[in-house]
């Protein structure tokens, strides 16, 4: 699993746990939880961004891409006050709805 | 509903959405991030997560998953991703005309990975570069009284393309179709997948006028975003930009979406090869690597 700058602030274990549940098959499983981090990269990546100006913008992907968990926090948080919090309210709100589209199949079943 | 059933309900519906991000995060980010990668040849040189940092954390997302893939593949593979690789180590880092050297490896690689003869030149006609910034076109009227509420299939594709207008003048070739009864299929696809190039500059063109417009008219080419590896069939349909746009060639709203690249200061280049194809087998629109 890939680790990302904001794994220690963000937990999908028991989102994976929730696909694990699911009666399918083990590579329809593996496949889902790609597609349900995607989903939280995604809105994370796009949270981070809007906060940003465009010069910064610049500079976050230089530092996203460069993978210096270190400076890329050093920068956020002289960008962007309380990211931390910002990353985490973001990936929670997405995980809901991850969540609750798991327990919309599972009440079909 | 069965196991099956509810891992590909799921699995769509995901899929969509995640789609959706995407889209939603270059629509508000694609400057900078254009910026960024233009900047950085480095960007996706033997990196598949380095492309795919900015799009999601994992290759091969939306494509359906067998039991037999998953087993054959330890990691998932986005195939672009090798040809942006392939591209990129050939390219200059500045975005200027490419020596013939340059457009014979590109060419190689291009028929090598799509499996049809892709060239910069054929018959002896070429264009005034290869390689250059693309720009945004309009949607072409395809016969007369064709206007933006008669011009798409479906709403989906009215709300996702009915932003950029009509150009108010007709393509280089006129009309798709003599009539809306008589518009076919590739009409349709045409002026979907159509870019404007700038014919008037190919070397040759004041001196053989009659013959080069009648080889350019639909031609197929062949357009790769070389960043991303994304790639697309299309034909020339107009011509155009003037040169002192700075843009070299133009897309559809429909090739310019696929292609990840936008107008303005986010613009970004793309690399645009003819594909001899005289069976005409070679299907208008996205495509990828074999």
């Amino acid at each position: 699993m890939i680790k990302h700058f904001y794994s220690y602030h963000v937990e999908i274990d028991s989102l994976i746990i929730e696909i694990e549940s699911l009666p399918i098959e083990e590579h329809e499983k593996r496949h889902l939880v790609e597609l349900a981090e995607s989903q939280v990269h995604n809105a994370i990546l796009d949270s981070i961004l809007s906060e940003l100006i465009t010069e910064d913008k610049r500079l976050f992907l230089k530092h996203l891409n460069s993978k210096n968990h270190e400076i890329i926090w050093k920068f956020l948080r002289s960008k962007v006050k309380d990211i931390e919090e910002k990353i985490e309210g973001v990936a929670l709100s997405v995980k809901k709805e991850l969540y609750r589209d798991i327990r919309e199949i599972k009440g079909q079943s | 509903m069965d196991s099956s059933g509810h891992y590909r309900k799921l699995a769509d519906k995901w899929i969509k959405r995640h789609r959706d991000f995407q889209e939603q995060l270059w629509a508000s980010h694609g400057d900078a991030i254009n910026d960024f990668i233009n900047s950085t040849k480095n960007f996706a040189i033997g990196s598949i997560s380095g492309l795919m940092l900015l799009s999601s954390p994992a290759a091969n997302l939306i494509g359906p998953v067998s039991a037999l893939t998953v087993e054959e593949q330890k990691l998932p593979v986005d195939k672009s991703a090798f040809l942006a690789s392939d591209v990129l180590s050939v390219l200059p880092k500045e975005v200027r005309p490419l020596t013939p050297e340059e457009e014979n490896s590109i060419s190689q690689i291009f028929t090598r990975d799509f499996g049809f003869k892709v060239a910069h030149e054929l018959s002896g006609i070429r264009l005034n570069r290869s390689y250059g910034y693309i720009g945004a076109e309009q949607h072409l009227a395809r016969y007369p009284g064709d206007t933006m509420t008669t011009h798409f299939e479906d709403s989906s594709d009215s709300s996702k393309f009915y932003s950029s207008g009509m150009a108010p003048g007709l393509g280089a070739w006129g009309y798709f179709a003599n009539s809306r009864s008589e518009l076919t299929q590739k009409d349709i696809d045409r002026e979907k997948y159509y870019i404007a190039v700038q014919t008037f500059l190919a070397p040759g063109f004041a001196e053989h006028t009659g013959k080069y417009i009648t080889f350019f008219k639909f031609r197929k080419m062949l357009v790769v975003n070389p960043h991303t590896g994304r790639a697309i069939v299309v034909v020339i349909g107009d011509a155009g930009p003037a040169e002192w746009t700075g843009k070299s060639l133009g897309g559809s709203p429909e090739v310019m979406k696929y292609l990840e690249r936008v107008d303005g200061s986010g613009r970004g280049p793309v690399l645009y090869f003819f594909i001899d194809d005289p069976e005409d087998k070679v299907p208008l629109g996205p495509i990828e690597i074999k």
